[in-house]
């Protein structure tokens, strides 16, 4: 592209602008890797629970799986910011849909500190925001698995509420299976 | 009467980076470069004219050891874009 002046007429440009907005359009960055490293981590979280609280007698130590989400965090947050350095472009949407996810996790974090007061039942209130952000992450990156990932977990999160209290830890890993590891695989293979 | 057509804005290379940088949030400069399709040079001397007009933001850093350039749209650079369309239409309209 080199810098004319005066042969530019208006409808060249109107080509400019659509031409430039049309290469940023499809920009959108849809990484799964989020998807599968918190698909597993959760998925084996509430495997352990349901384990512990089922087969052992160690219930009070069993929430104790859950500080896997701590380097499960900090990895996210070294890969997000490697990534968006490798982009060398940062859109609207890559905003909005890092801001979807923080507050998620700000949304479910009380959840995690204070699950000994709701007897840990917490699946039946975080499977909830985990399904609206999956959902709208769907629509951003226009998915089709991950929008059904996202309605997965609403319809897990609704079920934990009439499951029993170790039972709903099962609805919590199979949820995660369907809601975030298969659309991730999908989403690496699509990414291919 | 015709308004007038920017001539910050008026040019090929200058209107595409304006156009990309109104559609993301920020953009380093090597993907301007491959987007607009223009040399470092060209690209750096009309990056420069368009942040001294305050059209754009231009920040250094390092990325490593590389020098790394992000540019974002400022509320001028946002304002001129707008009446550069508007003044645009008023062109094309039969």
């Amino acid at each position: 592209m080199e810098t004319k002046h005066d042969n530019l007429n208006p409808q060249q440009s109107l080509e400019i602008i659509s031409d430039m907005i049309n290469q940023v359009k499809g920009n959108i960055r849809s990484s799964s890797f989020y998807f599968l490293l918190w698909g597993w981590v959760i998925t084996f979280c509430n495997v352990g629970m349901y384990y512990f609280f089922k087969y052992t007698e160690y219930q009070r130590q069993a929430p104790l799986v859950w500080t896997l989400c701590i380097p499960a965090w900090i990895i996210t947050m070294i890969y997000a910011s490697r990534q968006e350095k490798k982009a060398g472009v940062v859109t609207h949407l890559d905003r909005i849909s890092m801001w979807l996810w923080i507050g998620m996790a700000i949304t479910i974090f009380p959840s995690w500190i204070f699950g000994e007061k709701i007897n840990w039942m917490v699946n039946a209130i975080v499977l909830m925001p985990i399904g609206m952000a999956t959902f709208l992450s769907g629509i951003i990156i226009r998915f089709r698995p991950l929008i059904l990932g996202g309605i997965t977990f609403w319809i897990a999160g609704t079920l934990c509420y009439i499951v029993g209290p170790i039972e709903q830890y099962l609805v919590g890993a199979i949820a995660m299976v369907f809601g975030y590891l298969v659309p991730g695989y999908l989403l690496k293979k699509s990414n291919q | 009467m015709l308004a007038e057509l920017d001539p910050l804005l008026h040019s090929q290379l200058r209107l595409g980076i304006m156009s990309i940088l109104m559609s993301v949030e920020s953009a380093e400069f090597t993907f301007l470069k491959e987007k607009t399709n223009s040399t470092a040079g060209n690209l750096s001397v009309q990056l420069d004219k368009l942040s001294e007009a305050g059209y754009i933001h231009i920040e250094k850093s390092f990325k490593g050891k590389k020098p790394l350039t992000t540019c974002k749209i400022t509320n001028k650079g946002i304002k001129a874009f707008e009446e550069y369309v508007n003044a645009l239409k008023q062109y094309i309209k039969p």
